[in-house]
C-alpha cells in the first residue's frame, strides 16, 4: 500500500478517520536507527495491504510528535479505529514489527 | 550499492582477533569493529599465567603480541563503536555511533560481557522520557530538562549537544576522570537510585539528590546485546548459541564472554575460531545453494 505522509493537518483524516489499522512510524533525517528502520517498514507496506503505513517526520511535524507524546525515536505506534493500540521504541526486526500490527 | 563483507566482527578483544585471523586464513572479506589498544581487560591484567606461550607476561606484552600477529596478516581495526545491528533478508546492516553503515553477509559478536544492570525504572520509562541516543532525541527536549547518565568520559559531548537545545542539562558522570562539560551543564557527582515518574519521566533519584528532569539520557559504553541486534535470544544474561557458536539468527555467531562464563582468554580465543569456521560454513553453504 502506499505511504502517506502526516502532519497536524491530515492527521485526523488519515489516521484517527481511517478504517483500517494504521502503524505509524515516527522518524528524522539525522536518527542512524530511524535510517535502519525505514526500509524495513516500507517493505512492510509494500508486502501488505490490510493495513495502511504513514511516516511522521518528527522534524517538520514536531507539533504532531507532541501531541502523541512521542519523545524518543524511532518510534512505531499502531491505531485502530481511532485510538492507539500499541507502541514500540527503537529498532525493531520485521518480523517484530509484522507482530505489533497484526496484535 | 554499499560493499558487502563477508564476516562482521564485533569487538577486538581476543575473540575477535581468533575469529579474524580464521576467517582470513580462509579468505574472507571481514570488518572487525573495536579499538585500537586491541581490549581494556587485556590491557589491565597484571602477569596472564593460563595463556598458552604467553607465560608470565603482562596484559600490555599479551596485547602487542596479539597487534603483532594481526599486522603481520594484514587484519586492521576499524576503530568505531557499533550501535545497531538489523538483520536484512539475507544479509546484516550494521550502524555505527559516528553514523556509518556497513553491509554483511554474517556477523560475529565478540564484544565482551556487556549486561550491564538496568536502572530501576529504566526498563518502564524507555520512550517514555528514557533515551539511549542523544543525536536522536536531543530535539524532544526543547526548552525542557534533561539529564545525561555518562558512563564513558566520551558521553560528555553527548551533554554539551544536548545544551543547544534543552532548557537545562544536568551530567551524572559514572566514572572517575575529570569531567569537561561546557558551563551550560551542571555536573553532579552523586550515586543513581531510581528513575520515577508517572505517565513519563518526572525525576531522578539519586543518593543525595532528587532531580526534576524531563528526560534521562542512559549512555553506557556498551549496548546489550539484545538491544544491539533485535529479536537476539538471550540466556541467563549471556548470548544463548549451541557448540558451533551459533545464535537463534541465522548468520549471526557470538564468543567469548558474551556467551558466558567461564571468562578466560583462551576459551575466548577458541571460541572465536569456532565460531569463524561456522562462520565459513555458513557462507560456502548459502553460496553453493545460490549457484
Ligand atoms: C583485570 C583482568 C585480568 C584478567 N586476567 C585474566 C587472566 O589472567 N587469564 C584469563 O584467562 N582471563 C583473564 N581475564 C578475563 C579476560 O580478560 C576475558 O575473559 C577476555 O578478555 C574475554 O575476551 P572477549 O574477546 O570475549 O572480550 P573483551 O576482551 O572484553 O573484548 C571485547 C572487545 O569488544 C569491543 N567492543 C565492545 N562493544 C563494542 C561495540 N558495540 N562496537 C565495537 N566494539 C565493541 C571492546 O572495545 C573490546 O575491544 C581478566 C580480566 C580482567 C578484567
Amino acid at each position: 500500500m502506499k505511504i502517506v505522509n502526516v502532519d497536524n493537518k491530515n492527521f485526523e483524516q488519515e489516521v484517527l478517520q481511517s478504517t483500517v489499522p494504521v502503524l505509524m512510524d515516527v522518524w528524522a533525517p539525522w536518527c542512524g536507527p530511524c535510517r535502519m528502520l525505514g526500509p524495513l517498514v516500507d517493505q512492510v507496506a509494500e508486502e501488505n495491504d490490510n493495513f495502511k503505513v504513514v511516516k511522521v517526520n518528527a522534524d517538520e511535524a514536531g507539533d504532531l510528535a507532541q501531541k502523541l507524546n512521542v519523545v524518543s525515536i524511532p518510534a512505531l505506534i499502531c491505531f485502530k479505529s481511532g485510538a492507539e493500540t500499541k507502541r514500540s521504541i527503537g529498532l525493531i526486526s520485521k518480523a517484530e514489527i509484522l507482530k505489533l500490527v497484526e496484535a | 550499492m554499499e560493499k558487502r563483507y563477508d564476516i562482521a566482527i564485533i569487538g577486538s578483544g581476543p575473540a575477535g582477533l581468533s575469529t579474524a585471523i580464521n576467517a582470513k586464513v580462509r579468505k574472507k572479506e571481514i570488518i572487525l569493529f573495536g579499538s585500537e589498544d586491541i581490549s581494556s581487560k587485556i590491557a589491565k591484567a597484571h602477569g596472564i599465567n593460563n595463556y598458552l606461550g604467553m607465560y608470565g607476561k603482562s596484559g600490555e606484552e599479551m596485547a602487542s603480541a596479539f597487534r603483532h600477529h594481526i599486522d603481520e596478516m594484514e587484519i586492521r581495526i576499524t576503530p568505531e563503536k557499533v550501535t545497531n545491528i538489523m538483520p536484512v533478508d539475507d544479509y546484516y546492516a550494521i550502524l555505527t555511533k559516528n553514523g556509518m553503515y556497513y553491509e554483511a553477509a554474517s556477523v560475529i559478536l565478540a564484544s565482551g560481557i556487556s549486561f550491564g544492570k538496568a536502572i530501576p525504572g529504566e526498563k518502564e520509562f524507555l520512550g517514555k522520557g528514557v533515551s539511549y541516543c542523544a543525536t536522536c532525541d536531543a530535539m524532544f527536549y526543547r526548552g525542557k530538562v534533561a539529564t545525561v547518565i555518562g558512563y564513558n568520559k566520551s558521553e560528555e559531548e553527548e551533554a554539551d549537544f544536548l545544551t543547544q537545545v534543552a532548557e537545562k542539562v544536568y551530567y551524572i558522570p559514572m566514572y572517575t576522570d575529570e569531567v569537561n562539560v561546557n558551563e551550560k551543564v551542571e555536573v553532579i557527582q552523586d550515586k543513581v537510585l531510581e528513575i520515577r515518574g508517572d505517565q513519563k519521566v518526572t525525576e531522578l533519584v539519586l543518593r543525595n539528590h532528587v532531580l526534576t528532569t524531563d528526560g534521562v539520557f542512559i549512555l553506557r559504553e556498551s549496548v546489550a546485546a539484545d538491544s544491539l541486534i533485535p529479536g537476539l535470544e538471550i540466556e541467563d544474561n549471556h548470548v544463548k548459541v549451541d557448540r558451533l557458536m551459533k545464535t537463534n539468527l541465522n548468520g549471526c555467531f557470538a564468543a567469548g564472554d558474551i556467551v558466558g562464563k567461564p571468562y578466560q582468554y583462551s576459551k575466548a580465543a577458541g571460541e572465536g575460531n569456532i565460531a569463524a569456521l561456522s562462520a565459513v560454513s555458513y557462507l560456502d553453504a548459502r553460496r553453493r545453494a545460490v549457484v
